[in-house]
């Protein structure tokens, strides 16, 4: 009897242990999380904000019960500004993590590596960043599954000749007749010179190359003592940001002040503004704090940021990161499922009110089907403040003009 | 009259009738010449000093200069120092970084061949320049001073006088390693070491410790520049490995162990480059102009010697 009951014993633990573990199984498939594979270059301020407010929604989702009520997870790895470790992210995060979604991005070297190991696996991808057009020919037509979120260069150069004409036309004492670009003369800065001449091909152009701090150069005097000699109405640098406030200083040194002086390098340094050679400096970029007067999503977005971080978005890159989940996570939403079709339908459809002050919804640009933002702003430094000038819908302040900083 | 005279009186003569030349046509190229002169050589001399007197070849020179622009930097903002004056802490606390540098690394190497030191301190420059991205990320900075805009105008022509502390630096740096290796007991027993240092060790120098203070000593030098640099310069953790190729090419171009040399070879590179970049598109052709005259002095020197 006791060896039957003994028996009984085990048999029914056996049961209950397999019960327990189906079950358990069972609430392990409820509760998997949606996960998001992240790539951006953390050792720079563009990645490591983006990253910061991509997680930022994460956070909300979370504490919000989760997306479809699973939990929500971020995996970021750093591309370091490297094609080669780029790609292994991307092939880490698809096989090894196996997230559900790709979001990240900045350069368009790094993403030109990334895009066969992208196209590989045709997950849902919300890029941040790279805006050469060549990029986006190597991703090519009838990619549904890529969505691009920062303009390309030919839609920044549009929004740039758009603009430039609208404030012409709205504040007729701001001649841009007569333009002079000081270029980096790496790839970045020539190919910006070239694109300027072709955009601004009505108006007088002029340009010369100089060394970037960046590439070891530093040394502006050459390039501005020739702007000097041309007198431009403006006078554009396309550089990086560390030739940004020793740029402003040798123009003060040389005595050279043109009416418009623009700075257009893809990211500046965040004490910038602190310097009193940075007023009414005029800037492109896709976003700054100043935004907040006129947009409710950007407030807050730049609220939350601060809170969590007690740090400032010093870069457009952050809104960008904090967009690429949210806009994912909104289409999930409408879609009731993380598979694939069922989101980028979503997301063709979607409306967003994105934090950098536009709605957007998806359509096609050149090549691929699925682009965001098409425009860049045109800012301009204030009392350490950047100011929107252009899009006139966004405005926060009117253009100062000129640009006299030295007097 | 020799050879030498000769030389040296039509090289001086030559320099004399272009400095007249460009003051008469385009003064601007002579004086930024000259500015660009002076960061060259300021940079170069530590460089000469340990790769000329003791030959530690050291491929973190421009990265420890780096590193002492990022000290001088965090200790301005933390001290509202100017960084000139942080110029004082940033070069004693370079100084003992210096020390530790060598005492952990390169005194292991000084036996070996100059490949391990290549390499050991290419390694060092990696560690250096990743330690200060990851702790303060490659976002560029720069303190923004007044002084460094100040101008002046003669006729038609403005220009940055500020970056004539550049020369000054650098010849104040000359005369006081000249000075510390002609007149100090230890600077003339850093001449015995680098020419011979097994005879220095027998005739009683201690070796080890010459070489620590040398390589102190020009870690110093080099935290001293590193806050005059980021008066004109951003920095960041990439922004000098550039320095360490020129400095390397002017300690060649001027001859190991001539401190002095390193002045007139950066005077050399610093108009050349200034007027190749006065003219329209040349800011290109500045990197080549440096290598031309680099493989030009060395071909001359080999020609020589063979004659």
């Amino acid at each position: 009897m006791s060896k039957k009951l003994s028996a009984l014993t085990i048999v029914l633990l056996f049961l209950l242990s397999m019960g327990s573990v189906f079950a358990g199984g069972q609430d392990d498939g409820d509760v998997k999380p949606i996960k998001f594979g992240g790539v951006w270059p953390l050792g720079d301020i563009t990645g490591a904000q983006a990253s910061k407010a991509a997680q930022l929604v994460v956070d909300e989702l979370n504490a919000n019960g989760g997306l479809l009520g699973r939990p929500v997870e971020l995996i970021v790895i750093d591309s370091e500004f490297n094609p080669e470790k780029g790609a292994a992210a991307i092939e880490r995060l698809a096989t090894v993590d196996k997230v559900d979604f790709f979001v990240g991005g900045m350069s368009s070297g790094v993403h030109l590596g990334q895009i066969p190991t992208l196209k590989k696996y045709k997950k849902v991808t919300m890029w941040t960043g790279a805006a050469s057009h060549v990029a986006e020919n190597a991703v090519g037509s009838d990619q549904d599954w890529y969505f691009h979120l920062h303009p390309w260069d030919y839609n920044q150069g549009a929004s740039y000749v758009e603009g430039w004409n609208d404030i012409a036309e709205k504040y007729p004492e701001i001649s841009i007749k007569k333009w002079f670009l000081a270029y980096e003369e790496g790839p970045f800065g020539s190919a910006s010179f070239e694109a300027t001449k072709t955009l601004f091909a009505d108006m007088q152009i002029d340009g010369e190359a100089f060394q970037s701090a960046a590439a070891g150069g530093g040394d502006y005097t050459a390039v501005l003592q020739r702007a000097k000699e041309y007198d431009p109405d403006v006078f554009i640098w396309a550089g990086y940001g560390a030739d940004a406030l020793p740029m402003m200083e040798q123009a003060k040194a040389v005595n050279f002040s043109p009416a418009l002086f623009v700075g257009a390098p893809p990211g500046w340094p965040s004490d910038f503004g602190e310097s009193k050679l940075a007023e009414n400096v005029t800037l492109y970029g896709m976003w700054a704090p100043s935004l907040n007067i006129v947009s409710e999503m950007s407030k807050k977005f730049y609220g939350e940021y601060v809170t969590k971080y007690s740090e400032e978005p010093a870069t457009y890159f952050a809104p960008l990161g904090y967009t690429s989940i949210d806009i994912i996570a909104k289409a999930v939403v409408i879609a009731g499922s993380v598979e694939t079709d069922a989101v980028i339908t979503a997301l063709k459809e979607i409306s967003y009110q994105s934090p950098l002050g536009e709605t957007i919804s998806f359509g096609p640009a050149n090549v691929i089907s699925n682009q965001g933002f098409r425009q860049q702003k045109i800012l301009q430094w204030q009392d350490g403040v950047q100011q929107v000038i252009w899009p006139f819908e966004f405005a926060t302040a009117k253009p100062t003009y000129p640009f006299e900083s030295w007097k | 009259m020799n050879n030498k005279k000769i030389y040296a009186g039509t090289g001086i003569g030559a320099a004399a009738l272009l400095a007249v030349f460009f003051l008469y046509t385009n003064p601007t190229v002579l004086v930024y010449g000259v500015q660009r002169a002076g960061i060259y050589a300021a940079i170069a001399l530590p460089m000469a000093l340990v790769l000329g007197i003791v030959h530690i070849v050291n491929l973190a020179h421009g990265e420890m200069m780096m590193v002492a622009a990022y000290l001088s930097y965090f200790i301005s903002k933390t001290f509202g120092l100017d960084p000139l004056l942080a110029a004082i802490p940033t070069g004693i606390i370079m100084f003992f970084l210096g020390i530790l540098i060598f005492k952990t690394t390169i005194s292991h190497t000084l036996n070996a061949p100059e490949l391990n030191q290549l390499i050991l301190t290419f390694g060092v420059a990696m560690v250096l320049s990743q330690t200060v991205n990851l702790m303060a990320t490659s976002q560029p900075r720069k303190i923004s001073l007044d002084y460094v805009s100040s101008s002046a105008t003669f006729g038609n022509v403005s220009f940055g006088v500020y970056d004539f502390i550049f020369p000054a630096l650098a010849i104040v740096f000359l005369l006081i390693l000249m000075y510390f290796l002609k007149k100090t007991r230890l600077g003339k027993a850093a001449s015995a070491v680098g020419q011979n240092p097994r005879g220095a060790r027998i005739v009683g120098i201690n070796v080890d410790l010459t070489y620590t203070v040398i390589f102190a000593i020009a870690s110093a030098v080099i935290g001293i520049f590193g806050s005059f640099f980021i008066t004109k310069f951003s920095i960041f953790p990439a922004v000098g490995g550039a320095y360490t190729m020129k400095s390397f090419a002017l300690v060649a171009m001027a001859g190991i162990g001539k401190l002095p040399q390193i002045i007139i070879a950066s005077l050399i590179l610093g108009v050349a480059e200034s007027f190749v970049m006065s003219i329209p598109g040349g800011a290109g052709w500045a990197p080549m102009i440096f290598f031309s005259l680099i493989i030009i002095v060395i071909l001359s020197r080999s020609f020589r010697s063979k004659q």
